[in-house]
């Protein structure tokens, strides 16, 4: 079981790192909360309009403040040589991985929890009564993003042009999670129930994770040590 | 055949093979520019070792 | 593979394209209501079976590279993945040329243009992420994880986006699963010289690999010296 002790001790490191300083943190949610406003003084979206591009606005604001905690969860391991340290360490390159994943998550979750009430507040939608299948979706979602994102971050980490590489090599693999966890906001904020139609963008968000996490656990050992 | 919208078939038949020569095109330059490269390497070499 | 061979690889394949076209123009039955731009799809469907066909290789060939570190299966890989994106333009640009035909406007989120326009843009970044990259093992290695990503990634996208199109229809190419017999067998029929092509722009992508392996080993040799 060192591997989910490792995993721990790695997500909670970086946590710990993280809540010192909060960089990606602020610049996350500020960058998330500043479009979303912008987004309602440009767009003045009527209570119908807003209603149909709720999801779509909400993780799109999500994937463009994901990608900023993303970057930074393996660079911050360059300086000082860290990133060689932790390959030589113990840990196993999947420890690695699901402890960063964690860490990631933690904090995209913890962002997104701050956009939605500013969400509501600003472009009127009520989403409390929603919360529990909300925050499924929100989970599950991030989780897609997190794993994909992780990956990358460490592929990307001593490329040149990291920050650039990092967005165009994820997002269009984000295609079908984005998607589907599009559908199932906007659906929910709706008012549609849980039934139907939505479950079948659930279990395809559902199979995006599972896929996803097998090969990324598989594949990250090879990114990061050869 | 009907006649209608012949000409936009040529047009679309015409584009589709053009992309691929452009294609042929790019691969042609670079093959010159690595031929040239690997000429001008071992010209390096050789004069190098004869010296 | 002999330069003979690839030249007379590109001659059955321009005689095949032209046999086709005078079936294609002569024989071949009108569909419906499009005229005569219906004709394109003899082009447009194999081009996208084409760079399907060029990033499964590539994920097979990603896969081999792993397992067996041979920068052959790299040079495979990227191979097969440009021409294929080479195909996909072609699919991506005829498919909008027969849209703004039929319906009026360049593009419209039909399931299957959409599919090929995620596809292309996951295989550009491929070729982005091996300029990114100056080391040759390092850049087979991400290259391979990034491709075998993309590949299982495909089918998803497929799937997601032909759920997403179900619930707002949209105009589609080809209305239902009725078509003439004889049109399938012209569609595998004109798939024959497109797929040579593929193989002979394959064949001389992969000597390009080779010729940059040779550039970097003359290079090392240079340093040494």
């Amino acid at each position: 079981m060192s591997f989910f002790r490792h995993s721990v001790q790695i997500a909670s490191k970086d946590l710990r790192a993280e809540l010192r300083t909060k960089e990606a943190l602020n610049a996350s949610l500020s960058f998330a909360l500043v479009i979303l406003l912008l987004f309602s003084f440009a767009f003045d979206p009527t209570a119908e309009q807003t209603r149909e591009i709720s999801g779509g606005l909400l993780w799109l604001v999500f994937a463009f403040a994901g990608a900023l905690i993303l970057n930074r969860s393996f660079a911050r391991e360059l300086t000082n040589d860290c990133l060689d340290a932790l390959v030589a360490s113990p840990v196993s390159g999947p420890a690695l991985f699901t402890g960063k994943c964690l860490a990631n998550m933690a904090l995209l979750v913890a962002v997104e929890l701050i956009c939605l009430p500013v969400f509501g507040i600003f472009y009127n939608v009520r989403w409390a009564h929603r919360f529990w299948p909300l925050l499924l979706t929100l989970i599950l979602g991030t989780w897609g993003i997190t794993v994909v994102g992780t990956v990358f971050s460490a592929l990307t980490v001593n490329l040149r042009l990291r920050e650039l590489m990092l967005p165009t090599l994820v997002y269009p693999l984000l295609i079908p999670a984005l998607m589907a966890a599009i559908q199932l906001t906007t659906g929910l904020l709706a008012g549609q129930p849980l039934a139907a139609e939505l479950t079948n963008w659930l279990k395809l968000l559902i199979g995006f994770d599972i896929i996803f996490t097998a090969l990324a656990l598989g594949l990250v050992e090879t990114v990061l040590m050869g | 055949m009907s006649s209608a919208n012949f000409t936009f078939l040529v047009y679309g038949l015409t584009v589709a093979w053009l992309i691929l020569f452009v294609y042929v095109a790019l691969l042609a330059g670079r093959d010159r520019r690595l031929r040239r490269e690997i000429e001008q390497l071992k010209q390096m070499l050789q004069q190098y070792k004869r010296s | 593979m002999k330069d003979k061979l690839l030249y007379a690889a590109c001659l059955l394949a321009a005689w095949l394209v032209l046999a086709n076209l005078s079936v294609i123009l002569l024989v071949l039955p009108d569909e419906a209501e499009q005229g005569a731009i219906y004709r394109i799809i003899f082009f447009h469907v194999p081009a996208a079976w084409s760079a399907f066909l060029g990033f499964l290789v590539a994920a097979l060939a990603s896969v081999a590279y792993l397992v067996k570190r041979n920068l052959w299966f790299d040079a495979l890989a990227v191979s097969v993945t440009e021409v294929g994106l080479a195909f996909a333009v072609v699919n991506l640009v005829t498919g909008m040329i027969w849209g703004r035909i039929i319906w009026g406007i360049w593009w419209t989120w039909d399931a299957r243009l959409t599919s090929m326009l995620v596809c292309a843009l996951l295989y550009a970044g491929y070729l982005m992420l091996r300029r990114a990259v100056e080391e040759p093992a390092q850049r087979a290695k991400f290259s391979a994880v990034f491709s075998i990503f993309a590949f299982i990634d495909v089918p998803i996208v497929w799937f997601s986006i032909q759920w997403w199109r179900t619930q707002h229809p949209q105009p589609v190419f080809r209305g239902g699963g009725s078509m003439d017999p004889a049109m399938y067998k012209m569609m595998f029929a004109n798939w024959v010289p497109l797929l040579l092509l593929f193989v002979v722009l394959s064949v001389v992508r992969l000597r390009q690999e080779r010729a940059r392996g040779e550039i970097d080993a003359l290079r090392r040799e240079a340093h040494a010296l």
